[in-house]
């Protein structure tokens, strides 16, 4: 099974983007996601909180649909998903 | 009615919507929240496309840190009110059209006041909480917003119609921390003509809006992509049962 990381803006800057990824047995979104991260560590605190927690402000997509943070501990990742992870930005 | 001067003005956008569009962007009203990065952009490019009203809100004086990204404002504008100087550029580039330039912190109090009979929303603050409240009031008012983000070489778009797409509480629950945020003048013309276009569309009732979706602007991957999103049945905002809504409308 490969499922496919796609990061956006800073979180690119840091990881990359459009990332396959094998997906070991029981794979939730939330695992998948903090494991690649992993790698990167400013990357991974770009993305978490001290808890491994989602930080409230990101968006997590799976295959176009918004993912509730409270629901990616517990989805399973599918063969051939697409998760999006986007940091909205303030400025103006 | 056009002038003879105003067709002649528009001669090269009146090829591509005829009278009958300039007609509507003169007949029309839009509320641009902001006289900074993106509400430069923006404002200059509704002024001369010939928008017929445009009221600017913003209650910053030109800072000398403004100028690598606001172009409203020029050296000399250092010190003025973002407001006054607007109000100067804009008149300068579009004699032919009204600009409200009103000098005011937007707050729950006053938000659906300033913006009054407004034909639509542009988000050109920096800041979320005062973007959630003109989604509240464009939601109360079913006017359209039109939404852009910037920091660094990065950008977001998106255009809410109200009762038809995701508003912005559907699409960003919370708020990314507020900061003294890094940012090129570049990526606030990306956007901000984004957003400029848009409101152009929904005026003129042309082409697809870019609605449902979230334009992704990533200046250093040259890449322009699509996150898409749903409305959220339970948003707080716009959902069965949304109670937001700023205390200026409430007491209505």
């Amino acid at each position: 099974m490969t499922a496919k990381l796609r990061f956006f803006a800073k979180f690119r800057e840091l990881l990359g983007t459009d990332i396959p990824v094998p997906v070991p047995e029981g794979s939730t979104i939330l695992s998948l996601v903090r494991d690649t991260a992993w790698k990167n560590k400013e990357g991974y605190d770009a993305i978490f909180d001290d808890k491994g927690n989602f930080h409230e402000f990101v968006i997590v997509m799976r295959n176009g649909k918004r993912v509730e943070h409270g629901d990616a501990a517990a989805a399973r990742v599918a063969d051939g998903d697409e998760i999006a992870v986007f940091p909205p930005v303030a400025g103006g | 009615m056009l002038s003879d001067r105003e067709r002649e003005r528009y001669k090269r956008q009146i090829m591509l919507f005829g009278n009958e569009g300039q007609e509507k962007l003169k007949k029309a009203h839009i509320f641009v929240a902001g006289a900074g990065g993106l509400g430069s952009p923006v404002s200059y490019y509704l002024a001369v496309a010939g928008v017929g009203t445009l009221t600017v809100v913003d209650m910053d004086t030109v800072d000398q840190t403004n100028l690598n990204r606001q172009i409203l404002h020029t050296d000399r504008d250092i010190g003025k009110k973002k407001t006054v100087s607007a109000m100067e550029k804009l008149t300068a580039v579009n004699p032919d059209i009204r600009i409200n330039a009103i000098d005011a912190r937007i707050d729950e109090d006053n938000v659906a006041e300033l913006i009054g009979n407004a034909d639509g929303i542009v988000d050109a603050m920096d800041n979320y909480p005062v973007r959630y409240l003109l989604n509240q009031v464009a939601i109360a008012k079913k006017i359209p917003l039109f939404h852009g983000a910037i920091r660094g070489f990065y950008g977001q778009a998106t255009t809410i119609i109200p009762g038809k797409t995701p508003c912005l509480k559907c699409i960003f629950p919370k708020a990314p921390p507020q900061e003294v945020f890094p940012v090129v003048g570049a990526t606030a013309g990306v956007i901000g003509t984004i957003q400029a276009t848009e409101v152009l569309k929904v005026l003129l009732g042309s082409g697809d809006l870019l609605t449902g979706r979230i334009l992704v602007w990533d200046g250093l991957a040259g890449r322009a992509e699509e996150i898409y999103a749903e409305r959220i049945p339970c948003c707080p905002a716009c959902g069965i049962g949304g109670t937001e809504m700023p205390a200026g409308e409430k007491k209505k």
